[in-house]
């Protein structure tokens, strides 16, 4: 759903019960307090040129809000399969502390993968993409060094991903929610880059001389991510 | 509709500040859809009380520049002190990292967040405004015997430095998430705020990882297990307090509603089963939380004066 439907031709009609008996300094105040209501508009506008139609193999994130509330939902799945699989196997040598945060880790993401799940269907659901089959194939589950370097691409990769798309995102809600899970990916990051090479949580392969984080392209995003997802994914569309 | 007669109430309201006259309506109006319906409930209580409402969060792109710049200023100095970089520090900075892995990582926290002050010192001045003159900063909290310390040994003792990073890295993590919403329509200003954002979030894990291998309670990530590193009392208590939060909301249908992570979701991965309760504390960490311009600003009043 966009902004811009909404404030477009109707925007004087809109505005002028509003504005006339308001300071403008004072409606500044509150307009900032009144995303409910505005969310309550705004529910009466969902898009519907929204093209999820799907070709064989193919699934289709889909196109403005939903389609990057459907980018982070299957990078969540992507996370959360995985980390599933590390608890269900744990590799050869893992420490208590590993086991105890690698745990903790599968939660945030199962439930991160939820919280996206539940959100698309209230949003928009008839768009939210199904289950992606995983292909953890190149993994070897009980090496510690190839299951953590797996991780550390998927945690970085999952700080790119919410930094770039974060421009892409019209509504606030959206907005603060990635905001809410990208610094936990990025805790995550951190740690799993501390057991790989102590020193490295924020080395200048992630953060660059201004000291900001990386930031990726959903293309860039899913041309990294998938060689590990059997589904086709198509993101041309998200946040367009 | 109830908002419609909710804006007009307010609109009695009066305000001495006239600084944003000359904003565009049309930019006041994009701010409409600009903040989170957590606070929604928040504004509704307000009702009984308007004059209680003059107190939210108002909030320009230039404010919220200076904001995160004030913060990195703190940040910036705090560990400059403790690398020798400035005075006010350790005797012997080398001494009181103990380890060259210690020392390396704080070095590059300080790195980052000279780079982050130089960085948002630029966009404030860009940005047509002038930079405010620097504070007096007193880390133990004292603001120079103005109060009592709360952190006596910052400088002498490595575990308390450490405490008082995690709280800055912590805090700034959440600083940045509320100030991102007033920069949403620059999408320049916008981008350099999540990617500065993620940073502090990745420096907040590793001094709570360094602090746990030192023998500390403390997860990489926020969580109800931490043992607290505030005194009990203290105003600083409002960084972790925050964090405890297990609602998360989405727009269904066009009302509010609160993600049932306790009843519908298949969350429960692996054996055995969470308790609801363990499950909700898991939500508590899976989702880090935005604190608002006031509090942050209670939070680096303490450090300075």
């Amino acid at each position: 759903m966009s902004d811009n439907k909404l404030f477009g031709t109707d925007e004087a009609e809109f505005a002028k019960p509003l504005f006339v008996p308001i300071k403008r300094r004072s409606f500044f105040m509150y307009a900032g307090a009144t995303a409910g209501a505005t969310a309550l508009l705004l529910a009466g506008c969902d898009d519907d040129d929204d093209d999820n139609t799907t070709t064989t193999g193919t699934v289709s994130l889909g196109s403005g809000d939903v389609g990057v509330l459907n980018y982070a939902y299957a990078l969540e799945q992507l996370e959360a399969a995985f980390y599933a699989q590390i608890v269900a196997t744990p590799y050869t040598g893992i420490t208590a502390d590993e086991k105890t945060a690698l745990t903790a880790i599968s939660r945030h993401e199962a439930i991160h993968r939820d919280f996206f799940k539940a959100a698309i269907t209230a949003a928009a659901p008839t768009q939210i993409i199904g289950g992606l089959t995983p292909d953890f194939s190149k993994v070897n589950f009980s090496d510690r060094s190839s299951v953590l370097n797996t991780a550390k691409t998927f945690e970085d990769l999952g700080v790119a991903a919410y930094n770039g798309a974060g421009s892409l995102i019209k509504t606030n809600d959206y907005l603060l929610i990635a905001g809410k899970i990208v610094s936990v990916e990025a805790r995550h990051a951190a740690y799993i880059r501390d057991l790989l090479s102590n020193g490295t949580f924020a080395d200048s392969t992630v953060v660059d001389n201004n000291g900001l984080d990386k930031a990726m392209s959903v293309a860039d995003v899913l041309a990294a991510a998938q060689p590990f997802i059997k589904d086709k994914i198509n993101g041309d569309n998200v946040g367009k | 509709m109830d908002f419609l007669h909710l804006l007009a109430r307010l609109a009695t309201l009066d305000t001495d500040n006239t600084a944003l006259t000359q904003a565009p309506r049309r930019a006041a109006l994009s701010r409409l859809g600009q903040a989170g319906t957590a606070i929604l409930p928040a504004l509704l209580t307000s009702l009984a009380t308007p004059a209680e409402a003059g107190k939210k969060d108002v909030r320009t792109r230039l404010d919220a520049l200076k904001l995160i710049l004030k913060l990195e200023n703190l940040q910036n100095v705090f560990y400059s002190r403790a690398l020798g970089l400035l005075p006010g520090g350790p005797a012997n900075p080398t001494a009181f990292f103990g380890t060259t892995a210690i020392k390396a990582a704080i070095q590059t926290m300080q790195s980052h967040q000279a780079q982050h002050a130089a960085l948002y010192g630029q966009l404030v001045t860009n940005a047509g405004s002038t930079l405010d003159a620097m504070p007096n900063y007193d880390f133990t909290g004292s603001r120079n015997g103005a109060q009592a310390s709360v952190y006596p040994d910052v400088y002498t003792n490595l575990d308390t430095f450490l405490k008082i990073a995690q709280l800055l890295e912590d805090a700034s993590v959440q600083t940045y998430k509320g100030q991102a919403a007033f920069l949403q329509s620059d999408n320049y200003l916008l981008e350099t705020t999540v990617r500065a954002h993620s940073t502090e979030a990745r420096h907040a894990a590793q001094i709570r990882t360094m602090r746990r291998q030192r023998g500390a309670t403390v997860k990489s990530w926020v969580s109800a297990t931490d043992t607290a590193i505030v005194p009990t009392g203290s105003s600083l208590n409002v960084v972790y307090t925050t964090e405890t939060n297990i609602s998360q909301y989405v727009t269904l249908n066009g009302a509010v509603t609160r993600v049932p992570f306790d009843s519908t979701l298949p969350i429960n991965v692996g054996t055995p089963a969470l308790s609801a309760s363990a499950l909700l504390a898991k939500v508590a960490e899976a989702f880090d939380e935005p604190i608002e311009a006031v509090t942050a600003e209670s939070v680096l009043q303490v450090f300075t004066y």
